[in-house]
C-alpha cells in the first residue's frame, strides 16, 4: 500500500535521509521510530510530495509521488503534531476549506465523521477556543474526509493526556479493524509504537537502523530472572549450557537453548528453584540497546 | 466547481480575517478625515481658490464627487498600497509560518492549482475593497455636501484636468476611474504575492514590496528621468487616471493595463516557481 524506496535527502549539505525504504501493507500499522531530528518527519513530508528527495521513490496506492502525487494522495489523510488550523475560524469551516482541496464537501459524511470523533456539540465554535485534544480530534476528522485509505500519524498523541491518549489510540485501532486502515505512525514514544504497531523501523541520524516485528522482538530475547539455591553450584549448571550470568538473578540463555533443559539440569542437580521467570524486553530496552550499539540485526520476519 | 468551493474557501479566510475590518475601518476614517478637511473653513476656502483660480463654480464643483475623488486618491495611495501589500505578503507566507500549509499539502492539490486558487482571492479581495473605498467614500461625501453637482479632477504629476458639470457624466467617469485603480492596484497584490511564495516571513514581503514600489515612484519623478517614466511601474499603475481626462485615449489606458497585466503574470510565474522548487518540512 506505502511503498518507500532508496530515499536520500540532504539540507544545506547536511544528510537527513541516507537511503531509508521500508513498505506498509494494507491493513497494517507500521511504526517510524527515531529521536529529534532522526529523518523521520523528512520521510512523511517527502510521502507527501512537501519535500523533494535527491533520490528513490514512494508509491502510495500504486502511484508514484513524484510524478502522479494528487492520484498518489487520494486516499491518504494525514495529522501532525499540534496541527494548525485557521483559528479564526470554525472547526466546521476548516473543515469544508480542507476537504475541498481534495476535491469536494459533503455535508452528510463531514456530520458523520465530526459525529465518530466526537465534536458535534464544538463544531460550530472557533477553533481558537478549541482544547489541544479538541484540536487532535478536528485534525482526525479531516484526515478521514474523504475516505482514505492511508492514514499518516506524525506524533499524534504528543501533548494530549493520558485520557485522549487512550481514546486516539483506541480510534486508530478500531479504524484498522473496522475499514482494514493502514496506519504509518511516526513517534518517539516508545510505549504508543509498542501497543499500536506491526512492525516497526528505527531511525538514527537518517539512517534505517532496524526494521522488525514488534512482538517477536519483545518476545524472542531469552532473558531469565531467577532465584536459585545455591547459587554458586546454579552457575556453573548454566555456564555448562552455555548461558551467562548478567548480574546476580538475572540470566541469559543462548537463543535456541529450550529454558525447560537447563531447569531439567537445575532439579537434576538438586538446584531449589524459587524462581524462573522470562524477562520481556520492551522496546524501549531494546531501542536504548541499538542505539548505543548504533544498529541490530533483525529478528527474523514474515 | 471544485474551483469555485476552494475559492469560496479562500475568501472565506480573508474576509474572516479581523485584520480585514480593521482595514475597512482604517479606510472609513481616512475618508472621514479627508472629508471634514474639505467641510471646515480652510478647506472649503482652498477649493473654493483652486476651482475659482481654473474658471470653475464653486458651487458645481465643490461635490460629492470631487471630493470623492479625492478621498479615493489618498486613501489607495497611503492605506491601500499599505494594506494590500500586506495581504498580497501574507496570502501564502503567513499559512507556512502558522503552519496551515501542512495540512493543506496532505491533500491532492497542485502547487500550481494552490496558488491559482489564493492568487484569484487576492485578486478579487483587491477589487472588492476598492470598490468598497469608492461607494463609502461617495455616500460620505454626498451626506455630507449632498449629492448633486460635477466632478473635478486635478492631479499634476499625470497632467489631467479636467472638469465634468453633468453628474451623470462625473459618475460614470468616476466609477471607471475606481475600477481602473482596483486593477492597478492588482499589481501591487502581484508583486506581494510574488515574493509570498519564497522563503520569506509575510511582513518581508509586503515591506520589500512597499520599497520597490517607493523607490520606483521616486525614480519617476527625477528630472533626468521623466524621458522614460513609462517605463516605471507607477506610471503604469496611474494609467486609471488617464479615464478622468476629457477625451479618453483608450490606447494609452489600453496599452499600460496590457503591459501591467503581462507584468502580473510574469510575476505570478516567478512565484509559482519559486513555490514549486521550495521543500515543505512538516
Amino acid at each position: 500500500m506505502l511503498e518507500v524506496s532508496g530515499l536520500w535527502k540532504q539540507f544545506g549539505g547536511k544528510p537527513a535521509l541516507e537511503d531509508v525504504s521500508f513498505t506498509v501493507k494494507k491493513g497494517e500499522i507500521y511504526g517510524l521510530l527515531g529521536h529529534n531530528g532522526a529523518g523521520k518527519s523528512t520521510t512523511l513530508g517527502i510521502i507527501l510530495g512537501m519535500v523533494e528527495p535527491q533520490q528513490g521513490s514512494v508509491m502510495v496506492g500504486g502511484f508514484d509521488v513524484g510524478r502522479e502525487r494528487a492520484q498518489a494522495l487520494r486516499k491518504v489523510g494525514a495529522i501532525f503534531e499540534s496541527p494548525a488550523f485557521y483559528e479564526y475560524l470554525s472547526g466546521w469551516e476548516n473543515l469544508r476549506i480542507l476537504t475541498s482541496y481534495s476535491g469536494g464537501f459533503n455535508k452528510d459524511d463531514a456530520r458523520e465523521v465530526v459525529e465518530r470523533v466526537g465534536l458535534t456539540k464544538r463544531i460550530d465554535s472557533k477553533v481558537r477556543t478549541y482544547s489541544h485534544g479538541m484540536r487532535q480530534r478536528l485534525a482526525l476528522a479531516q484526515a478521514l474526509l474523504p475516505e482514505p485509505e492511508v492514514l499518516l500519524l506524525d506524533e499524534p498523541t504528543d501533548g494530549l493526556d493520558p485520557e485522549g491518549i487512550h481514546w486516539f489510540r483506541e480510534f486508530i485501532l478500531g479504524l484498522r479493524r473496522d475499514r482494514g486502515m493502514t496506519v504509518l505512525f511516526n513517534s518517539h514514544l516508545l510505549g504508543e509504537v509498542e501497543i499500536m504497531c506491526d512492525r516497526v523501523a528505527i531511525l538514527r541520524e537518517g539512517r534505517r537502523i532496524y526494521e522488525g516485528n514488534v512482538r517477536e522482538l519483545a518476545g524472542d530475547v531469552p532473558v531469565f530472572n531467577v532465584v536459585l539455591d545455591p547459587w554458586d553450584k546454579a552457575c556453573e549448571i548454566i555456564h555448562a549450557h552455555g548461558g551467562e550470568i548478567m548480574e546476580p538473578g538475572k540470566v541469559s540463555l543462548p537463543v535456541g537453548l529450550d529454558p525447560a533443559a537447563i531447569v531439567d539440569a537445575l532439579v537434576a542437580s538438586h538446584v531449589r528453584i524459587r524462581a524462573f521467570t522470562p524477562v520481556r524486553k520492551s522496546l524501549e530496552d531494546f531501542y536504548m540497546e541499538i542505539r548505543r550499539n548504533g544498529s541490530a540485526d533483525p529478528p527474523a520476519t514474515d | 466547481m471544485i474551483f469555485l468551493e476552494q475559492l469560496r474557501g479562500e475568501l472565506r479566510k480573508l474576509f474572516a480575517r479581523p485584520r480585514t475590518y480593521m482595514g475597512y475601518g482604517a479606510f472609513l476614517a481616512l475618508e472621514l478625515l479627508v472629508l471634514t478637511f474639505y467641510k471646515l473653513d480652510k478647506g472649503k476656502r482652498a477649493a473654493r481658490q483652486v476651482l475659482e483660480q481654473n474658471g470653475l463654480d464653486f458651487g458645481t464643483f465643490y461635490s460629492s464627487l470631487s471630493i470623492s475623488f479625492m478621498m479615493i486618491l489618498l486613501s489607495m495611495f497611503t492605506l491601500g498600497s499599505i494594506f494590500f501589500a500586506l495581504v498580497g505578503g501574507d496570502i501564502v507566507a503567513k499559512e507556512n509560518e502558522d503552519g496551515n500549509l501542512r495540512l493543506v499539502f496532505a491533500r491532492p492539490i497542485t502547487r500550481l492549482r494552490l496558488l491559482l486558487v489564493k492568487y484569484t482571492a487576492v485578486t478579487i479581495y483587491t477589487l472588492t475593497f476598492v470598490l468598497f473605498v469608492s461607494v463609502t467614500g461617495y455616500l460620505m461625501a454626498a451626506a455630507a455636501v449632498g449629492f448633486n453637482g460635477g466632478l473635478f479632477v486635478i492631479e499634476p504629476k499625470m497632467k489631467i484636468f479636467s472638469a465634468f458639470p453633468a453628474w451623470s457624466e462625473g459618475a460614470t467617469r468616476l466609477g471607471m476611474g475606481a475600477v481602473g485603480i482596483g486593477i492597478s492596484m492588482i499589481t501591487l497584490s502581484s508583486i506581494a504575492f510574488m515574493f509570498s511564495c519564497m522563503r520569506i516571513k509575510p511582513s518581508s514581503a509586503a515591506i520589500i514590496t512597499l520599497t520597490i514600489l517607493f523607490v520606483d515612484m521616486i525614480l519617476q519623478n527625477f528630472p533626468f528621468l521623466k524621458p522614460y517614466e513609462e517605463y516605471f511601474v507607477t506610471y503604469r499603475m496611474s494609467a486609471w487616471l488617464f479615464m478622468l481626462e476629457k477625451h479618453i485615449d483608450w490606447a494609452k489606458i489600453f496599452e499600460s493595463y496590457v503591459l501591467l497585466g503581462g507584468l502580473n503574470v510574469t510575476l505570478f510565474t516567478i512565484g509559482w516557481l519559486a513555490f514549486q522548487t521550495r521543500d515543505f518540512k512538516t
